[in-house]
């Protein structure tokens, strides 16, 4: 048995290798990046320096986008929780089609998301089919200003992302038992009541999963504001990009990206500490 | 217990919702048949000439054939490498598997971005070209992951005890993996591959920093997203939309048949 074991165990190396030198070394080098001064390969001296985390919080400008991408991403994420748990309560304890409708609810998830955002813009450009409504029904004269505003920037995130809440919040909401909902109301509690100490706070696990689902993407995303904001709707993700693209300051720049990125290893951490792993790729539909 | 009062609000509620999700694509494939260049209602007419221009347009063709190309190689390269993975690290002898499963969730659920910039830098300080191959090799990263979340899923149905009786009655080791482990992977393998293919398919953001002057389908798709749109892109949309529809279909086929054979083993 052990010597199988120890056999199949050399089976990882190739893919651990992998993971290594064109995952885990890359993220290393932009740590280098980051807390040094100028290229590596310029052929300077290298200087260690912390100018490149600590000017996000001294130039204006970045840290406006810096809490505008966080807001965003947070109203997202807030939005998503809203409009899907009533749908995930539904699919879990109302109905005995739960399987196709998440089925369902899985196709837009597998069409290119450019795609999905697409359809946004041709419905709230200034002639695309919300305003061309509004204007046909008389109640506005002139076309409303929605694209390329913060406000089409969220639409596009809620509905890029809401699909990934319902799964995890479904998953939740099915392992709740319906007898100890039973049990509590027999015992005198409010339909209310029951809802929010059973229901809601067993289905914790599911939100704080989705959470991470929604709010991490929504903050490191870079199409979605590119193609329907403007720009007061700049983004972190746009931002970092501008600093490779145009700027050409590769330091700031990794400095930026190696935050999002320990950003959302913290709360992947965080969540895995309370709640296990499992809990969310078990949810993703996989 | 089922109160059907406040079912039927949630019934509603929820078709309002699947209505939420489905409508803007309908929109899109309304207008890839409609005449007129506009997307202005009302609709001005049945035509196909939008799937004909498209047709004609090479430079969506090459981005179609370049994606082709990295989807197939990417989701190869890494369905072998998970699989190995997959059996080394969970059919393995491994002080803490946990710990290496937490390190590989990772291109999972970090921001795509940060996996893409990162790339982007490596690649460029070890002086390394932009354009496909780059492309491939970031794809297998991420896509390995999700293929090895897939097959550990599916591994934990596979018995050590399975392979020690091949080896009890004489088979070596490596045809012990071949012929026993590899066999009972092989459907597994295969959803993965799909899962890999789809996700290089439709990725965007670490290509869009890695493909320097080639196209893929999705970055051809954001280029005209960005400058003026034409209803081709509606009939883009559609084409990869149902190619994408097919091939999920395949994906939930092989899941389903791969549960009926776990049921006979």
């Amino acid at each position: 048995m052990s010597i199988i074991r120890k056999k199949n165990r050399n089976l990882a190396i190739p893919g651990l290798m992998w993971f290594l030198v064109f995952f885990l070394l890359p993220l290393s080098v932009i740590l280098i990046f980051s807390i040094t001064e100028k290229s590596l390969i310029s052929g300077e001296p290298v200087r260690f320096t912390l100018d490149n985390f600590i000017q996000v919080f001294q130039k204006r400008h970045y840290l406006i986008i810096l809490l505008r991408s966080l807001r965003i991403s947070f109203l997202t994420t807030v939005i998503s929780i809203l409009f899907s748990y009533p749908v995930a309560y539904f699919l879990a304890k109302r109905t005995r089609f739960d399987r196709a409708l998440i089925v369902m609810l899985m196709v837009p998830f597998w069409i290119n998301y450019l795609i999905r955002t697409f359809a946004w813009k041709l419905i709230l450009s200034d002639n695309g089919i919300i305003n061309q409504l509004l204007m046909a029904l008389n109640i506005i004269d002139e076309p409303l200003r929605i694209m390329y505003t913060q406000t089409s920037v969220l639409l596009g995130l809620v509905y890029a992302y809401t699909p990934m809440m319902v799964l995890p919040l479904y998953a939740s909401l099915l392992r709740i038992d319906d007898s100890l909902i039973e049990a509590s109301l027999d015992l005198g509690a409010s339909k209310a009541r029951a809802f929010f100490d059973i229901t809601f706070r067993l289905s914790l696990t599911g939100i704080f999963a989705g959470t991470l689902l929604v709010f991490i993407p929504a903050l490191g995303s870079f199409a979605i504001p590119a193609i329907l904001g403007g720009t007061d709707s700049v983004m972190i993700g746009n931002m970092i990009e501008n600093q490779f693209n145009l700027v050409g300051n590769w330091n700031a720049g990794s400095a930026f990206t190696l935050s999002l990125a320990v950003l959302s290893i913290v709360m992947v951490l965080f969540y895995s500490k309370i709640f296990g792993l499992e809990s969310i790729y078990k949810s993703r539909g996989i | 217990m089922m109160g059907t009062g406040r079912s039927c609000g949630l019934r509603i509620y929820t078709a309002i919702f699947f209505l939420y999700i489905f409508t803007p694509l309908l929109i899109i494939f309304i207008f890839a048949f409609n005449r007129g260049e506009g997307y202005v209602f009302p609709l001005q007419g049945f035509t196909w000439n939008w799937f004909i221009e498209f047709f004609r347009d090479s430079s969506a063709q090459r981005s179609i054939g370049n994606s082709i190309v990295i989807a197939v190689s990417s989701a190869t390269i890494a369905t072998v490498l998970a699989a190995f993975l997959t059996i080394g690290l969970l059919k393995g002898r491994f002080k803490r598997p946990q710990l290496y499963i937490t390190f590989l969730m990772l291109p999972v659920l970090m921001p795509s971005l940060t996996i893409g910039i990162a790339a982007l830098v490596f690649f460029r300080t070890l002086n390394f070209p932009s354009g496909i191959p780059v492309v491939i090799l970031a794809h297998v990263s991420i896509s390995m992951s999700y293929v090895f979340l897939i097959m550990m899923a599916r591994i934990e149905s596979l018995s050590l005890s399975l392979q020690e009786a091949a080896i009890d009655l004489g088979a070596s080791w490596s045809s012990s993996i071949k012929d026993i482990v590899f066999p009972n992977l092989m459907p597994a393998m295969a959803a993965g591959w799909l899962f890999a293919f789809m996700i290089s398919w439709n990725e965007f953001i670490v290509t869009y920093f890695l493909i320097g002057n080639s196209s893929t389908l999705p970055i051809y798709i954001f280029s005209q997203l960005r400058f003026g749109i034409s209803p081709k892109v509606n009939v883009i949309s559609i084409l990869v939309t149902l190619f994408t529809l097919l091939a999920v279909s395949v994906l939930l086929w092989a899941r389903r048949l791969y549960r009926k054979m776990g049921k006979d083993i």
